[in-house]
């Protein structure tokens, strides 16, 4: 309840702000070493405890005015902001209008806008495939791991920052906690996203915020393939989408012809990070290893029990394997490597049979990882004779 | 009130607490080397030792006559000799410091329940060993980057502690409440730099569950020193702490300085556990439960209590660490959930016991 002449001789609410302490009252010069505000207080004997009088007539209508300019100002920009939105959303389906519905790769059938403008493309390797088939201009949003993003990870090299052509203002974070809001301000018709996207992430945006979702987390290398037939569909392009599924194709064709005419796989460790305790490697059922097998190797971790083990220094020193090759980027070169024990003490360190790749070629399932972390691998492993 | 006991029993107490200690020791001794990452056949290990340790005077060559080929025994006189020797060696000196830190602070704050990282000690070197890791400062010299931040830390927030130990009215319960305030405090910093930076956070999280993998000779040596420095001046502190078992007026009385004692105990069981902290990262329970199973079998005296806390530490962690062999064979996995795993339940029995006997007597 407002105290006893909160209200002005014709009605409007007043504001009264205390006087400071040796302050100068900031709505205007003090007078008379007293400020406005104090007068005020000092005209009304109650005033220590109900510092309620208002100020003086001419400076209540220029605050009653501020106020109100303030108020409509933010109204308007609230108004601006969900018009332009549902505008966005409801103007620009697509170039067709047309909606198809689609089977992503968790099982969910999903009805999305065919040839969408505006998507969000929530993992770097849906980024990947959307870049080689020439839908770069159909993205407004990807997920801001990368710290040149804004983001909190290093899931998109500098390169491809570059490269994509990507900036902060296309960020939606997505984790660890999703940002709905982030995701909003970009206006997608469409979200593509990988499971690094959570469950919880997912209702959000198909449920509560109406925007359709199509998960594309590939189980093998085969279904990046997969993969890429269904972002073509989704918008329509089949020549560009031929000539990808066609390189990919071949590539995997000739790794496999290759393994049919080895006589023996050299084993290898592939190991993605390492600390005091070892090295981190990709054990069954990983990419690491379809990539490792796909390329002529024998991984010393193929028999692991858990998808990415840590080996110690003795299991590797053991398993002895022929070459080591070790991700780079993010932080991680040689040096890292070389400072987990033992290091100097493997044969194929001390032979040299080492060499470094991209991480991003061993660990995101998407084209690149076919088109160049297979020919890598297979040139490190299998050096055509000089 | 002070447990009564014969003198006769008085006397076999610490004789019969030594025994048990020692048959420990050496019963791990020969146990443990044959327990690691890598399964070696026994021979081997052997042979390799005695071979390493006569400096080649009882197996000229290591290799001669063993089952495995040529390879194979030299990756093995690595694993034993570079690997699983030191892990073994630290394991005891970690425990140890683990053990008398708890010892001391349990008599110095007279509460069971104290033990080296309740002051938050371990926060501050979670705390230095995160910013390594998340920020990749120099990890190719891990071995010696990674004690050394996980040391400031730790020690850090140990001398913090102090501070508030030296003001003039700090009491036993400010000083408990301050460090349970800070190790909250590092806690939430900890989080808030995990969760902007998920890079290293596996490594993080790994170390926050202590391990042995560091360990080298180099490093064995220096926590040798370190941990017999520190554990030698916390152990001249015994009658002290006896004293002050009987309450600071007593302990003033015999001519004691509480308020000295405390904060030179203190600083030493913080140093103490900074050298555990730095190079395994944070093992729990061994400090906590090491000076109770001394209590049980050894008696209350401090002088007692406290190098009987290093050696039960040390035989604990050792354990712990063959625990983690035995239970998960192949894998690399933190120490710190196995002393868990193999303490509890015994903590519990000892409770169970410690009731029952305070029942039955009461009867």
């Amino acid at each position: 309840m407002l105290p006893p002449g909160a209200w002005g001789p014709s009605g409007e609410i007043s504001f009264v702000v205390p006087a400071l302490p040796h302050a100068h009252n900031f709505w205007s010069p003090p007078t008379a070493g007293k400020s406005l505000c104090s007068n005020a207080l000092d005209s009304n004997p109650m005033s220590l405890n109900e510092p309620s009088v208002p100020p003086s007539a001419p400076r209540r209508t220029v605050s009653l005015a501020l106020f109100t300019v303030v108020v409509l100002v933010v109204a308007g920009v609230a108004v601006a902001a969900t018009a332009g939105y549902y505008a966005l959303q409801s103007s620009s389906p697509s170039s067709s209008g047309r909606t198809i519905t689609v089977t992503d790769d968790l099982g969910r059938s999903v009805k999305v806008p065919w040839d969408p403008s505006r998507v969000a493309v929530l993992s770097p390797s849906i980024m990947d495939i959307m870049f080689r088939l020439g839908l770069r201009s159909h993205v407004v949003g990807v997920d801001c791991y990368a710290p040149a993003l804004g983001g909190l990870s290093d899931d998109y090299s500098p390169d491809q920052i570059a490269l994509w052509n990507l900036s902060s203002s296309m960020c939606v974070e997505i984790g660890p906690t999703f940002d709905a809001e982030s995701l909003v301000n970009v206006t997608p018709q469409l979200v593509l996203a990988s499971t690094i996207v959570s469950v919880a992430a997912v209702e959000e945006i198909s449920t509560t915020l109406g925007i359709p979702v199509v998960m594309l987390q590939p189980p093998t290398l085969s279904g990046i393939l997969v993969d890429v037939s269904l972002v073509a569909e989704i918008f329509g392009v089949t020549t560009p989408a031929q000539s990808l599924d066609g390189q990919l194709s071949a590539e995997l064709y000739n790794a496999t012809t290759l393994d049919q005419t080895l006589a023996s796989f050299p084993t290898v460790l592939v190991t993605y990070d390492a600390d005091s305790n070892g090295y981190w490697t990709f054990g069954p059922s990983t990419f690491g290893q379809s990539l490792i097998e796909i390329a002529g190797g024998a991984s010393i971790s193929a028999n692991a029990t858990t998808p990415y083990p840590e080996l110690s220094p003795g299991q590797v020193l053991v398993a002895d394997p022929q070459w080591i090759i070790y991700g780079v980027g993010f932080g991680l070169n040689e040096s890292t490597y070389a400072g987990a024990p033992l290091w100097s003490e493997i044969p194929a360190v001390q032979h040299g049979n080492v060499s470094g790749m991209d991480s991003n070629w061993l660990t995101e399932p998407d084209p690149t990882m076919i088109l160049e972390g297979i020919p890598a691998l297979v040139a490190i492993l299998h050096p055509a004779p000089s | 009130m002070a447990e009564v006991l014969p003198p006769r029993i008085r006397v076999l107490r610490p004789v019969a607490l030594v025994l048990v200690i020692a048959a420990g020791i050496v019963a791990l001794l020969v146990v443990s080397p044959l327990l690691g990452s890598v399964a070696i056949p026994a021979r081997d290990v052997l042979q390799i030792v005695l071979h390493q340790l006569s400096g080649g005077a009882l197996f000229p060559q290591s290799c001669v006559g063993m089952p495995t080929n040529e390879r194979l025994c030299g990756a093995y006189t690595v694993i034993i000799w570079q690997l699983v020797i030191p892990e073994i060696l630290l394991a005891l000196i970690v425990g140890a410091a683990l053990g008398i830190s708890g010892g001391a602070l349990q008599g110095i704050f007279r509460n069971p329940l104290a033990d080296p990282f309740l002051l938050g000690i371990s926060s501050g070197g979670t705390i230095g060993a995160a910013i390594l890791y998340v920020y990749r400062i120099d990890v190719a010299q891990a071995d010696v980057f990674l004690p050394l931040f996980a040391f400031l830390g730790a020690i850090t927030t140990g001398l913090v502690i102090l501070g508030v130990a030296r003001g003039r009215f700090s009491s036993v319960e400010t000083l408990l409440l301050a460090g349970v305030a800070l190790a909250n405090l590092l806690s939430a910093v900890l989080s808030l730099i995990l969760l902007y930076n998920p890079t290293g956070s596996v490594q993080v999280t790994f170390w926050l569950l202590g391990g042995l993998g560091l360990a080298t000779w180099t490093i064995d040596g220096i926590a040798f020193g370190a941990v017999v420095v520190l554990g030698t001046l916390l152990v001249l502190h015994g009658r002290e702490l006896n004293l002050i078992q009987l309450g600071n007026d007593v302990a003033q009385s015999a001519g004691v300085d509480a308020r000295r004692v405390r904060l030179r105990v203190i600083l030493l069981a913080s140093m103490a556990t900074a050298v555990a902290v730095a190079f395994t990262g944070i093992i729990g329970f061994v400090g906590l439960v090491s000076p109770h199973i001394v209590r049980r079998l050894g008696g209350n005296d401090y002088r007692v209590v406290l190098p009987g806390a290093a050696a039960v530490g040390a035989i604990f962690l050792l354990t712990a660490r063959d625990i983690s062999y035995v239970a998960f064979p192949g894998s690399v996995l933190p120490i710190g959930i196995f002393t868990a795993f193999a303490g509890v339940p015994f903590f519990l029995y000892l409770l169970y016991r410690q009731r029952r006997s305070t029942t039955m007597g009461a009867m």
